[in-house]
């Protein structure tokens, strides 16, 4: 028997191996962007975990809808409540409004704003990191695209579409993750920086330097100078900062205002909402 | 023929709870690599050609739901499916406990050996999740125990 049959589990493994490895080493030169392989993967496996998830869900409106209704109406008179709180916040904010703005210039923006906001459900979270990115159920049948930028349901920052988008699908990546950068300032004082992920649900304010003050406690909003995303969000709260004196920067740690456990329900930015203001 | 429906309705399986646990109960989705199990069942019956191709698929599947270098999860799952397929055949693995222990080293392998990529890869440390991810080998050694017993009993 020729030598390579009897090694052939032996020639299959690493063959499997190279494949694996060819791979990997793809991934360098391709950097953010994503090879044939994981897209054509993603856009067959993520509708079918879409649905297990929609099983899911549906499964799971139905036992309270029908079974658990003492929750249901609890959950019910507290938005009722908060829907009325938010009315007068509403009126309160468009008469504030009309001292800069006529009433036909805010009704024509905000109709753009409820055009320009989409709201998505949360399919997966990251298989190896749940800090790194989730899977949400819009794609681009929806108008997604690439680096549109995701809200919680507060408005918080959450992170940015990313590769691949299938039809109903897109990959996000949060602002925890280790690879993401947001050009962020603090609202009090007029410090610049770039926030990255920890990978560890916080993250870090980077190139602010040691002789600029600032203090725990501060609120970071986003600047808008990534061209990413839009200014004016609320990102997270410094929690601590530290000067080394062997390094020109400050070690700057950041809370974010978006919780993990509330990622179910959030908004992805199709334009810049608050466009028609500028 | 009959061997690639078992197989496809295993890793079919492996994805719905892979999905559905990750989706009903978040806390302790991060104990159990389920996908590594359907690895390691079919790598067991099947042997190491089986193993590693599985190996591949499933490690790559997770790899498409993670934002990372997708390569890394197939390439430590092919070798961890190869190890099973070929060092069953040599080991009597007939008692649960000897079983328990083979699943538990292979499971500990192949942990190793991802982290160890994706620190080469990323250079920088991985979130431990407060050590937690460290019982993700033993955690799904316990339970891919209890599941290979009873699909045992269930086929007899």
């Amino acid at each position: 028997m020729p030598l390579f049959l009897k090694k052939k589990n032996f020639i299959l493994f690493f063959l499997l191996i190279l494949f694996n490895m060819l791979l990997i080493s793809l991934q360098a030169p391709l950097g953010e962007r994503r090879n044939y392989l994981e897209r054509a993967m993603f856009s067959v496996f993520s509708p079918l975990s879409h649905g297990v998830v929609l099983v899911f869900q549906k499964s799971t409106d139905f036992i309270n809808r029908y079974f658990l209704l003492t929750k249901i109406k609890s959950q019910n008179e507290k938005l009722r409540e908060e829907n009325l709180s938010l009315r007068y916040e509403n009126e309160f904010l468009l008469k504030a409004l009309e001292r800069y703005r006529s009433l036909e210039e805010i009704k024509e923006g905000l109709l753009k704003f409820h055009q320009n906001i989409l709201t998505c459900r949360t399919i997966t979270f990251d298989a190896s990191n749940p800090q790194k990115s989730i899977v949400i159920n819009k794609g681009s049948l929806d108008g997604i695209k690439r680096d549109m930028v995701v809200i919680d349901r507060y408005g918080k920052l959450v992170g940015r579409v990313i590769e691949p988008v299938t039809f109903k699908e897109a990959r996000v990546q949060l602002i925890t993750d280790v690879e993401s950068g947001v050009s962020v300032f603090s609202r009090g004082r007029d410090i610049l920086g770039i926030l990255s992920g920890d990978g560890k649900g916080k993250c870090v304010l980077k190139y602010v330097l040691s002789t600029r003050e600032v203090q725990p406690g501060e609120r970071l909003l986003t600047s808008g100078f990534d061209k990413i995303y839009p200014p004016g969000i609320e990102v997270g709260e410094i929690i601590s900062v530290v000067t080394n004196p062997t390094s020109i920067f400050k070690e700057i740690r950041v809370v974010p205002f978006f919780r993990p456990q509330e990622l179910d329900y959030l908004s992805v930015l199709m334009k810049n909402p608050l466009e028609f203001l500028e | 023929m009959k061997d690639l429906q078992e197989i496809l309705i295993g890793v079919g399986a492996g994805f719905v709870i892979f999905i559905a646990l990750e989706k009903i109960f978040p806390s302790i989705f991060g104990f159990f690599d389920v996908l590594a199990l359907v690895v390691i069942y079919f790598a067991l019956q099947k042997g190491e050609i089986w193993g590693s191709i599985l190996g591949t698929s499933c490690g790559l599947l997770q790899d498409t739901f993670s934002l990372g270098v997708f390569g890394v999860g197939g390439l430590s799952k092919t070798i961890m499916g190869f190890l099973t397929g070929y060092f069953s055949k040599k080991m009597d693995l007939t008692t649960p406990l000897r079983n328990f222990i083979f699943i538990l080293i292979l499971l500990y392998v192949n942990f190793f050996l991802w982290i160890l990529l994706y620190s080469f890869i990323f250079s920088h440390s991985l979130d431990t999740r407060g050590g937690i991810i460290f019982l993700q080998p033993l955690c799904t050694a316990l339970f891919g125990n209890i599941v290979f017993t009873l699909i045992k009993k269930f086929k007899r």
